[in-house]
């Protein structure tokens, strides 16, 4: 695992938002930020798109889980923090549950084959629409700042897309993003030939 | 793959690079041409005027593929030496390799102007240019410094620091092309193109062995130069 991991915990209880921080602080590699306003969480995920939400799930509240994975493509792992006894039905919709009584290597094995997962997964997985609509800005010349305004984004978010991407694709140039485009059809060479031609 | 063993120069050349292949770049980089018969490198260094010790340096540090670079550099090797060694390399590759894997990869994707192809030949000479750009630097600002520093005086405006610095690794957006093509090119493989393949791949090579001899040896050499006429 060669990247820094960023997770976020949305709890409200200051204590046990803090003991879960100072139990995952033992783990190297991870970013932790937390949450404490349920009102904030759409817009900070979609701001910042962390690799792994702790969630308590009564805190969600309206929030389907389904809604927050769209917001980043597919690829969040979202962790229950549970303590009380939850329907099964609700529990099976998380990645995986921690419960607030499981003890501090417990809850880090459990990270740690979560985070595993997820850079299994990311591998394997495609682009995402999102990431294919910033391909081609990108293919097309247009910069961070053009991207942002065109999708309705802030750039900061423009900026973690690309990150992914070249992840994904292991594709760091965007003459190198221009054949991954023109192959898989996601623009076609007359659209960006102006952009080609004023290159260099 | 290779033996890993220190060379010296009273070893065999012949054995020296019937073991070690990939000096045959160094050999001709360094102006010496086949034909030693059983001349130990010592000798074959001497009557082509080459400088032993720079050679051996060269030589031992390209075999160990290991990634440390050694923290001691033999105060001994040439500079001037060392720098025509670097000219001929970068010479090899923007006179003769680059542009002969450009005609491979045209051959490889057939007449057909499509898209694609038109892309992969675009990208393809980005990088050439990009690479002619990264050696023009090297020649006209760093070795030109060199020649002065070792003429004269530790200039105030520039230093092997400078360089140092901004030095990137030239092979990576050419590996970044192969991986591209195995990953996303359309057709069926064909032998032109798995050749074509294969050539970047050791080209890619060469440019990051032709970094290292940079960076292990060049940088450390003229960083010991500028201590000493500081010195002075």
């Amino acid at each position: 695992m060669g990247q820094r991991v960023h997770v976020f915990i949305a709890e409200p209880s200051p204590i046990i938002r803090n003991g879960v921080i100072s139990v995952l602080k033992g783990i190297s590699n991870i970013d932790i930020a937390e949450i404490s306003d349920v009102t904030t969480l759409m817009a900070q995920i979609s701001r910042y798109m962390p690799d792994i939400l702790i969630v308590n799930p009564s805190y969600l509240g309206l929030f389907s889980l389904d809604m927050l994975r769209s917001k980043v493509g597919g690829a969040i792992k979202i962790i229950a923090l549970q303590y009380t006894l939850l329907d099964e039905a609700i529990t099976k919709q998380y990645d995986d549950v921690l419960s607030i009584y499981s003890s501090a290597e417990v809850v880090k094995e459990k990270l740690v084959g979560v985070i595993s997962s997820s850079d299994k997964s990311i591998e394997k997985q495609g682009l995402s629409v999102r990431e294919k609509e910033i391909v081609v800005c990108i293919v097309k010349g247009l910069t961070n700042k053009q991207i942002a305004d065109q999708l309705c984004l802030s750039t900061h978010t423009v900026m973690t897309h690309r990150r992914n991407i070249s992840n994904k694709l292991e594709i760091h140039s965007s003459s190198g993003l221009t054949i991954y485009a023109i192959v898989n059809k996601l623009v076609e060479l007359d659209n960006i030939k102006s952009v080609i031609s004023s290159d260099k | 793959m290779y033996k890993i063993v220190k060379y010296e120069s009273q070893d065999r050349m012949g054995d020296l690079i019937c073991d070690n292949y990939p000096m045959l770049l160094v050999l001709s980089r360094f102006g010496m041409s086949l034909g030693f018969g059983e001349q130990s490198i010592g000798e074959v260094c001497k009557s082509n005027n080459v400088d032993v010790k720079t050679f051996l340096a060269v030589v031992n540090l390209l075999i160990d593929d290991s990634e440390k670079i050694p923290k001691i550099i033999d105060a001994e090797i040439s500079i001037p030496a060392l720098i025509k060694y670097l000219c001929n390399s970068h010479k090899y590759f923007v006179e003769f390799r680059l542009p002969l894997i450009r005609q491979e990869l045209v051959n490889a994707l057939g007449d057909n102007k499509n898209d694609v192809n038109l892309v992969i030949i675009k990208y393809y000479d980005e990088y050439v240019y990009e690479v002619n750009r990264h050696i023009t630097y090297e020649e006209r600002k760093v070795f030109k410094y060199v020649e002065s520093l070792i003429d004269t005086n530790v200039s105030n405006k520039y230093n092997i620091e400078i360089f140092s610095k901004r030095h990137d690794d030239v092979e990576c957006k050419l590996s970044e092309l192969k991986d591209i093509i195995i990953k996303y090119y359309p057709n069926s493989s064909s032998n032109e193109l798995n050749s074509v393949l294969f050539d970047i791949f050791s080209c890619a090579k060469d440019l990051e062995s032709h970094n290292r001899v940079e960076n292990a040896l060049f940088i450390p050499a003229i960083k010991e130069l500028e201590r000493l006429k500081k010195i002075d």
